[in-house]
């Protein structure tokens, strides 16, 4: 080895560090020069991610602590990298398609304004993911996790002056809705969920007393057990563990600030809101696994199953709800933002599966990181051509986008490429990754999600032709005019369409080689041992391969042609019209209505809590503060003043009265001596 | 390095510089502030001289002065250990940046009531401004009872007097108002600190205090010094004078009396959590549920807020009470991230009630419905807000979080050896804390994102004198964070 590899990670996610400072030290010398530091320091930040690689097939983990923070009691915790196959993964994914979009970037940006802080934040954002995904505790990784939300706030909320051609939503009757909203809402749903992701954290260590992801795979029999043997702490445990994931992820119920996080410019949409942050929830269920896995097959807690009952239920629900939204959407990047919550749905789903049967940890971990993989690289680029395709066109939606295939032919071929994979056709990655999670939930005997999954394939396929005819084929011989991409925009997404097809390409063995390293690593490496023995009660399917390997893809293209046909016809052949069809049927309206307004989840929310709490939020001020203020601060000047009033009567200055007054407090006095001093 | 009377100096230069800084102030106006901020960046070297002493030593520095030696031995003494010097420092250090933020800030408010000729009140105001540091220091460092009475009500006096002179709206009854419900605190505290006197057999040491442990008088004695220092911490029920009190006062005194409201979470270890641990055991719940009752209710009482000043100060009362929740679980970490957490807020809230008065000053409003877009105009003044915003909502870098998980760790253990029922507030807990995150960031958007309205037109970004002291306290607040090791190399060695 070159360089020692605990360096490696350091450096890794330091060279951002300094790109961001690069990015406000380096103003004053010029902007092309500031531009290309930043990114350069990306890069070198991808290099260090691309020298670890190698290390991945040795599938042992790496991790030298240093001392961070002393305890009470003389304890203390420790910082350091993790460098294990799922890091690596990770940070190869997170550095190269930053510094994909960090050049696309360059671009870009040229005339936004605010570029010193677009740099700056994008940079600390690539340094608190790679933070995120590196950290070997769980209180560093929840550093870069709540990091990565700021930074996520920040340039969602860009555009902050709420400019009007900045606006997201509509048209009417849609509400229109502002970048400073949008990123106050996504803040706060994060929020929601990290608050719920800390208290576990903390109640994990309570149990556990460390934090290190190391020492708790290693001591997981003894805090395990701790913890099992209070009834509930281990569905609390796994309940305020997941309210993170589901928050970050986007993932029903906390999934709609993601819509809306559109409203940043489009490099960032593509870097955060679908490669890279909103996976963190992914790595970070797949972190636990293993934990819950041993708590669930080896230690036998069945209440630890609850962790994986949930995380498939909400992935698969994701998939389902936010496919059929994607397929009503009207603006381009909404379109691309649904369908990464239902692709991201399919890998907390491939992952939730990882623990429903004593065999099948590796694969679920493999299927959703596979699919966490390939949807990253076809995801980034589909956004990053949307960006060229709005700031070309100027317009969010859909219906006013006016190209053809000529007058962006290699934007065209690209943007097709990453849908195909996006609709999981083969041999392209997506087809792979996809086919994973729907035989894994297949063979699990999860039939109620394997039906959801396999709906979802055909709203894929159907949204995917819909938003790319809607795009590029509605007068196809019209408009040649060149409005091609510049290249520094065009070879980032050049770049990620021609990898989907080369990891299509060895998309099987691909596949292979994740499990096997997974395999080597979490089972043979770190003994969490696969009890083949007990594997009897589920798994029905598990003998009879041969047709099932023929008979899932089958059953998947199937599903994929049931959903593209209509949009072909609707959207690229033009051979019937979908606004006469929906106009016909009343229920089809209805229907449209229902999805349009997001199945009235948003709207219900935002009446809850926004305009709740907007409404109101002065009735604490009314009914509890201002009497509790009467109270005191007038309440009781006013018995005080009320008492020295009355006492002010008996000063009347009549000498009758005053004498009065004398006789009788000599009769007191009197009495008093006789009853109290005497005897 | 060996400074003699390194704590004595920490009190006594300001106290004699304080007369001084007044007559001065008659010369020079308002450059009287630089001299006052210099006393206060020299005892903050000696607290930091101070601080290195102890951490490379580990042991405490102690100074013992007789103080009356007629009719009975009185000591007073200074100690600065793991737990004071840490808080003192920090107190010492908000102090100087709010003295310095204030020089243009009294420039503007002078000019306003008393008009541009008026040179006095400089000198007044900064001379008056000196007793904060010596009072609050004091309150910190002091190694007995009476010391630290007399420290308490020493800072009331500036209090009262500054916003009796200086205050915004009704500030003649306000400041009455605060003084009342002060003064009754105090005397609470010092009841029970007589008290506890007589049981010790005449002593006032704080280190005779844990003689008096498993006495019934030692209940007497926790419930009166606690009850007075809620009302100082604003916990629910008590906390009607803050609103007005922060609402009215200058913007960064009202900093200092938050420092204040924090510095309870700081007395009730010392004296009580501490020294007389089992006797306090019984309080251990009862405080737990004000603390989080104020937690709930100070942040639903922050979001009715439209006033950008009584906004921050809504938000030390549910702020403060996240300290009471730590010390209320009783067990080490809870007590340490409790006094961290003090530590790590009190940086956020002087940041954000500083750049109320900025915005007061700058917009001439305080109402929230009004601004808009100011991130345009005021860039440095917007980031500061956030950066305040992200202490207070515990998001790295900054030092917010790693106090809230220290903090939580002990509430959750408290919880979790005392049986079902006391699990529950943990939990609650810590979703009460996205609260925090609703009340801060909202109106960050309210004030200064979105169009701006045509009357903010001329608004100018606040001087450089203002915005960098208040970029200091975030620099601190981003080392605590980055390296917590700071504040609990300390805070570990005392629990």
């Amino acid at each position: 080895m070159l360089i020692d590899i605990h360096l490696l990670a350091w450096l890794c996610w330091i060279f951002p560090l300094l790109g961001a400072a690069m990015a406000i030290l380096l103003i004053r010398i010029g902007r092309p020069i500031r531009d290309y530091a930043v990114v350069f320091f990306t890069f070198l930040g991808f290099l260090m991610a691309l020298l670890m690689l190698p290390e991945i097939v040795r599938a042992e983990s790496f991790n030298s602590p240093a001392f961070w923070i002393s305890l009470p009691g003389g304890g203390s915790i420790s910082i350091g990298m993790l460098i294990d196959p799922l890091s690596i993964i990770l940070a190869n994914i997170v550095a190269f398609l930053s510094l994909a979009i960090m050049i696309y970037s360059v671009k870009y940006v040229e005339h936004e304004p605010g570029q010193d802080r677009y740099w700056f934040f994008m940079s600390i954002f690539i340094t608190s993911m790679l933070l995120l995904v590196l950290a070997d505790n769980l209180i560093l990784m929840f550093i870069g996790w709540k990091m990565v939300g700021i930074c996520s706030y920040a340039l969602i909320g860009h555009y902050y002056s709420d400019e009007e051609e900045h606006w997201l939503g509509g048209p009417d009757p849609f509400p229109f809705r502002t970048p400073s909203r949008a990123g106050l809402k996504a803040l706060l749903v994060t929020t929601f969920g990290d608050v719920s992701l800390l208290g576990g954290i903390v109640f994990l260590y309570t149990y556990s007393g460390t934090l290190s992801f190391l020492e708790l795979y290693q001591t997981a029999d003894v805090w395990l057990a701790a913890l099992a043997t209070d009834p509930g702490a281990l569905t609390l445990l796994s309940v305020l563990l997941l309210g993170g994931p589901i928050a970050k992820s986007a993932q029903f119920p906390l999934h709609e600030w993601l819509p809306e996080a559109m409203a940043g410019p489009t490099p960032v949409s593509a870097l955060i809101h679908a490669a890279t942050m909103v996976k963190a929830g992914v790595y970070f269920i797949a972190r636990l696994i293993p934990v819950f896995f041993y708590a669930t097959w080896i230690a036998n807690y069945p209440e630890a199953f609850t962790f994986f009952a949930v995380t498939a239920a909400v992935g698969a629900i994701t998939a389902f709800l936010t496919g059929t939204q994607a397929m009503v959407a009207v603006e381009l990047k909404k379109v691309l933002a649904y369908s990464t919550m239902s692709q991201i749905g399919y890998m907390i789903l491939g992952l939730g599966l990882a623990g429903f049967t004593s065999h099948s940890m590796t694969l679920g971990l493999t299927a959703g990181i596979f699919h966490l993989i390939s949807h990253g690289i076809f995801k980034a680029a589909l956004f990053l051509c949307a960006g060229v395709i709005i700031h070309t066109t100027g317009s969010i939606y859909m219906s006013e986008m006016d190209l053809s295939r000529r007058s962006m032919r290699y934007t065209w071929i690209f943007m097709w490429v990453a849908t195909m994979s996006l609709m999981g056709i083969p041999p392209l990655s997506g087809f792979w990754s996809k086919e994973e999670i729907l035989s894994l939930s297949f063979e699990t005997g999860q039939f109620i999600l394997f039906a959801l999954a396999l709906v979802t394939v055909a709203f894929t396929a159907f949204y995917s032709v819909r938003f790319m005819g809607k795009v590029f084929h509605k007068n196809d011989e019209e408009n040649q005019e060149d409005k091609e991409a510049s290249p520094i925009m065009l070879v980032p997404y050049g770049i990620l369409a021609v990898l989907s097809v080369a990891v299509g390409a060895i998309g099987p063995w691909f596949g292979e080689q994740i499990e096997h390293i997974f395999e080597a690593y979490f089972v043979d490496f770190l003994g969490f041992e696969v009890h083949s023995g007990t594997a009897g009660s589920i798994a029905p399917a598990a003998q009879s391969t041969v047709p099932l390997t023929l008979l899932l893809p089958l059953l998947s293209l199937v599903m994929i042609v049931i959903g593209a046909l209509p949009a072909y016809r609707f959207y690229v052949s033009h051979a019937s019209s979908s606004e006469a069809l929906v106009e016909g049927s009343g229920i089809l309206q209805r229907i449209q209505m229902f999805l349009r307004k997001r199945w009235y989840i948003n709207s219900s929310i935002n009446r809850v809590f926004v305009d709740g709490t907007i409404r109101y939020r002065h009735l604490v001020q009314k009914y509890i503060e201002d009497p509790l203020d009467c109270l005191f601060n007038e309440g009781i000047p006013r018995l005080f003043s009320g008492l020295s009033k009355g006492l002010r009567r008996l000063q009347t200055g009549l000498l009758s009265i005053n004498i009065q007054y004398i006789l009788l407090f000599i009769l007191l006095a009197l009495i008093s001596i006789v009853f109290l001093v005497v005897p | 390095m060996e400074i003699p009377f390194v704590l004595l100096q920490t009190i006594l230069v300001p106290a004699v510089a304080a007369p001084l800084v007044a007559l001065m102030g008659k010369r020079i106006g308002k450059y009287v502030g630089w001299i006052a901020s210099a006393i206060l960046i020299y005892t903050t070297s000696l607290l930091l001289i101070a601080g290195s002493t102890i951490w490379t030593t580990a042991l405490p520095i102690s100074e013992t002065y007789t103080w009356s030696a007629v009719s009975f031995t009185l000591e007073f003494g200074f100690i600065a250990d793991n737990l004071s010097l840490p808080v003192a420092l920090i107190m010492n250090l908000i102090c100087t940046a709010a003295s310095i933020y204030s020089i243009h800030y009294m420039k503007h408010r002078i000019d306003e009531l008393y008009g541009e000729e008026n040179k006095s009140m400089h000198g007044l105001y900064h001379a008056l401004y000196l007793l904060f540091p010596i009072g609050l220091v004091g309150v910190a460092l002091s190694s007995n009872l009476i010391a630290m009475y007399l420290f308490i009500e020493l800072v009331l006096i500036p209090s009262y007097f500054l916003l009796d002179f200086f205050g915004y709206r009704e500030r003649h009854r306000v400041a009455t108002m605060y003084f009342i419900w002060n003064q009754v605190a105090a005397g609470l505290f010092l009841i029970g600190a007589i008290l506890a006197s007589t049981a010790t057999g005449g002593s006032f040491s704080i280190n005779a205090l844990s003689t008096i442990s498993g006495q019934p008088i030692a209940f007497w004695v926790c419930l009166l010094i606690l009850v007075g220092w809620l009302i100082k911490m604003a916990a629910f029920g008590l906390h009607v004078w803050l609103p007005y009190a922060h609402g009215e006062h200058l913007a960064h005194i009202a900093a200092i009396i938050a420092t204040i409201a924090g510095l309870g979470s700081y007395v009730i270890v010392r004296l009580l959590a501490v020294p007389l641990a089992a006797d306090f055991q019984v309080f251990g719940l009862p405080i737990m549920v004000l603390g989080l009752i104020t937690m709930v209710y100070g942040g639903l009482l922050t979001l009715a807020q439209d006033d950008v000043k009584r906004l921050y100060a809504c938000s030390t009362i549910s702020q403060t009470a996240y300290s009471l929740v730590g010390i209320g679980s009783l067990t080490a970490m809870g007590l340490a991230g409790g006094v961290f957490y003090f530590v790590s807020h009190i940086l956020g809230k002087s940041i954000l009630l500083c750049i109320a008065g900025v915005l007061m000053m700058q917009t001439g409003s305080r109402d929230m419905n009004k601004m808009g877009g100011l991130a345009k105009k005021m860039p440095f003044t917007a980031a500061l807000a956030i950066l305040g915003s992200m202490i207070l909502s515990a998001i790295p870098p900054l030092s917010g979080l790693q106090a809230e998980w220290v903090m939580f760790v002990g509430i959750f253990q408290g919880g979790t050896l005392q049986g079902a029922l006391q699990f529950a507030i943990p939990v609650i807990a810590i979703f009460a804390t996205f609260l925090t995150a609703a009340y801060t960031f909202w109106p960050v958007k309210r004030i200064f994102f979105g169009p701006l309205s045509s009357e903010l037109e001329d608004v100018k970004e606040a001087p450089k004198s203002m915005t960098l002291p208040l970029f200091i306290l975030a620099l601190v607040s981003l080392l605590f964070g980055i390296y917590p090791d700071v504040v609990m190399h300390f805070l570990s060695a005392f629990f």
